[in-house]
């Protein structure tokens, strides 16, 4: 039972690095793109379904691995901090850059993007440095090693998307490019995963605890699976949309 | 302040923040849905504006709840490890069951719902909207499972120095659970339709062009705020007893609690009155433009009455963080210092309070601008030419 929440656990860090891995990237080139606009169209129909990776790996932390979840939390207190503050940024650049006319306020919060996709980027290099007990120049070295897997899978995901076109210098890329970079976003993460693999099962909740989440859980894993397959069946081609 | 203070106070500001937009969240969207319905079912233009006005408002408001949320989940870890350690096993379940069955599913159809205009079949589209109102009030259930469990820590025993789960039903069938879900629902709904109505209001107090789509809202924003009203208050009452049976003198015995108990009554009692009034002029409200300022009054009331709400529950428990079991005090992380908790309570509430700010401004200008150019189901820029 303890196997199969790690399993979940590192599927859903894979899958967030995998899939926000490519927000958090065209975030990084925006003040390289000349057309923004479209850039964050295309990352736009995804971020909610991809950011959602994290917040159920939260849950997942805090269900099935709680004593793990207060550990590293509580022990790399003021990166964790960073991380939301710059994925809190991040969020309300989305939301908010269309909301007003003029170009000021959408400059401003296409800024927050890049901000807070930079803030997630090196703090996430931080975090993860830090639960292999690592010093704080390694995190942040680890972070723009990061920073940079991320803007390589965005700069894929954008010639996979709007192939031919400017916003990733006229690049075409295929589903498999795009593969490829998802391995390379994901290896950050799932290097240290690796390695901490026992320690992590070792702080799993009880398993009359685990038999209740794997009762509930578990035979709606079709249900969640279906629905991220619907967005990229729905939103992988066509004209980009305008909302965020 | 010390840093069990510091660490109170900021989950006190972010988790008020965090309610403030949730619950009108949970009001507004079974009524956009059900707005997106009768546009479907209808084909009127009328309706598809109505659903794309009131649908952004919902979403503007529905940013804020998100990033308010994402400190909640995480603030558990951070600053409040105690809980984690010593009853992670049990709380943390109905938490974990929350992110991925009710928010993983709500945040991917809501992206659905969003970006499928134009793209999406007209019916499965639908069907998104009605998928996030059912996942959002799945994920209002499993968080208050989790903190009827706070209030009343059924089944679990201790075990060493942390709790374990026995009987999962327990913590389903908690009577600090039963009558309060509906409650919170209720105000939801409250809110959601006080917002409505008082909108409309002020765009019909201001003679708008778009006499008829306000009238309309209006009248179903009373609707819908009478009915909360109703329902908040008979839920209101029926928990009395429940939650008393397991914390007896609860809103006696802290003075905070009391006041805050007290005063939410009151003023959930005017809203159903005044609600009820205006549900009885419904006919003639739209016309008589002298009373829409009143109906602009009482918007702000609900989230007003949430907070003391919200204040009745967590401080009448005090100084329990579960009750009679663990303290708030022995649930700080130990070794936070005073550094670490600043840091954070100022950057959480300083980032969260100014984008709040924010989101209420662009909702209000969102609602001067009226249902013209609503970027949300926008036809894509490059019309189809036969």
């Amino acid at each position: 039972m303890e196997i199969i929440w790690f399993g979940i656990l590192a599927v859903l860090l894979a899958g967030y690095f995998a899939l926000e891995g490519f927000d958090i990237g065209v975030g990084l080139l925006l003040p390289f793109t000349g057309d923004r606009d479209k850039a964050v169209g295309a990352i736009g129909p995804f971020v909610l379904a991809n950011e959602v990776w994290l917040v159920a790996l939260g849950g997942v932390l805090l269900g099935a691995f709680p004593l793990l979840e207060g550990e590293v939390l509580s022990a790399h207190y003021g990166v964790v901090v960073a991380l939301l503050l710059s994925w809190i940024v991040r969020d309300a650049g989305l939301w908010f850059r269309r909301r007003l006319d003029g170009p000021g306020w959408r400059a401003f919060w296409t800024g927050a993007i890049t901000v807070g996709s930079l803030g997630l980027a090196l703090s996430w290099g931080g975090v993860l440095a830090g639960i292999i007990g690592g010093p704080a120049l390694l995190g942040l070295a680890y972070g723009v090693v990061v920073a940079v897997a991320f803007a390589f899978h965005g700069w894929t995901f954008l010639a996979w998307r709007l192939p031919g076109d400017a916003v990733a210098q006229g690049a075409r890329r295929g589903g498999a490019a795009l593969g490829v970079s998802a391995v390379v976003a994901m290896a950050p993460a799932l290097v240290p995963l690796g390695v901490l693999a026992g320690d992590v099962v070792d702080r799993a909740a009880p398993s009359a605890t685990l038999s209740v989440l794997s009762l509930i859980v578990l035979p709606f894993v079709p249900v969640l699976a279906g629905a991220q397959v619907w967005v990229w069946r729905s939103f992988g081609k066509g004209a980009v949309p305008t909302f965020f | 302040m010390d840093v069990l203070d510091l660490a109170r106070w900021q989950f006190a500001v972010t988790a008020s923040l965090h309610f403030l937009f949730v619950a009108l969240t949970l009001g507004l969207a079974p009524l956009v849905a059900i707005m997106h319905t009768r546009y479907v079912r209808s084909g009127n233009p009328e309706h598809e504006r109505l659903t794309r006005f009131w649908g952004q408002i919902y979403l503007v408001n529905y940013a804020l709840g998100i990033v308010t949320g994402l400190v909640m989940e995480f603030q558990f870890g951070l600053s409040w490890s105690g809980l984690t350690h010593y009853a992670g096993d049990v709380f943390g379940a109905p938490l974990a069951i929350e992110t991925l069955l009710a928010f993983f599913l709500e945040s991917t159809f809501l992206g659905l719902w969003v970006f499928g205009w134009h793209r999406l079949p007209k019916r499965l589209h639908l069907a998104c909207i009605w998928l996030v109102t059912l996942t959002a009030y799945l994920s209002a259930f499993w968080i208050m499972v989790a903190n009827s469990f706070l209030q009343n820590p059924a089944g679990a025993v201790l075990q060493g120095d942390r709790l374990v789960l026995t009987d999962f039903g327990a913590l389903l069938a908690n009577p600090t659970l039963q009558m309060a879900f509906p409650h919170v629902l209720s105000a939801g709904l409250l809110t959601g339709g006080a917002v409505m109505m008082g909108a409309s209001a002020y765009q019909l107090f201001r003679r708008t062009a778009e006499r008829e789509f306000f009238a309309r809202s209006l009248r179903m924003g009373v609707i819908t705020a009478f009915v909360g009203a109703f329902f908040v208050v008979s839920f209101g009452f029926a928990q009395i007893g429940p939650v008393e049976s397991v914390q007896p003198n609860k809103w006696g015995a802290n003075a905070l609690a009391g006041v805050a108990v007290g005063n939410m009554i009151s003023i959930g009692m005017l809203l159903f009155l005044a609600t009820g009034i205006l549900l009885a002029l419904l006919k003639w409200l739209p016309n008589w433009r002298w009373l829409h300022p009143l109906v602009m009054l009482i918007t702000p009331m609900p989230f007003i009455t949430v907070i003391l709400g919200w204040l009745a529950r967590e401080e009448g428990r005090q100084p329990w963080l579960i009750y009679g079991k663990l303290t708030v005090a022995d649930a700080l992380t130990p070794g936070l210092t005073a550094g670490q908790i600043t840091l954070s309570f100022v950057g959480f509430v300083g980032v969260l309070g100014l984008l709040a700010v924010v989101d209420y401004v662009l909702i209000a200008r969102l609602v001067r601008r009226g249902p013209e150019r609503v970027p949300l189901g926008e036809r894509p820029v490059p019309a189809l030419t036969f």
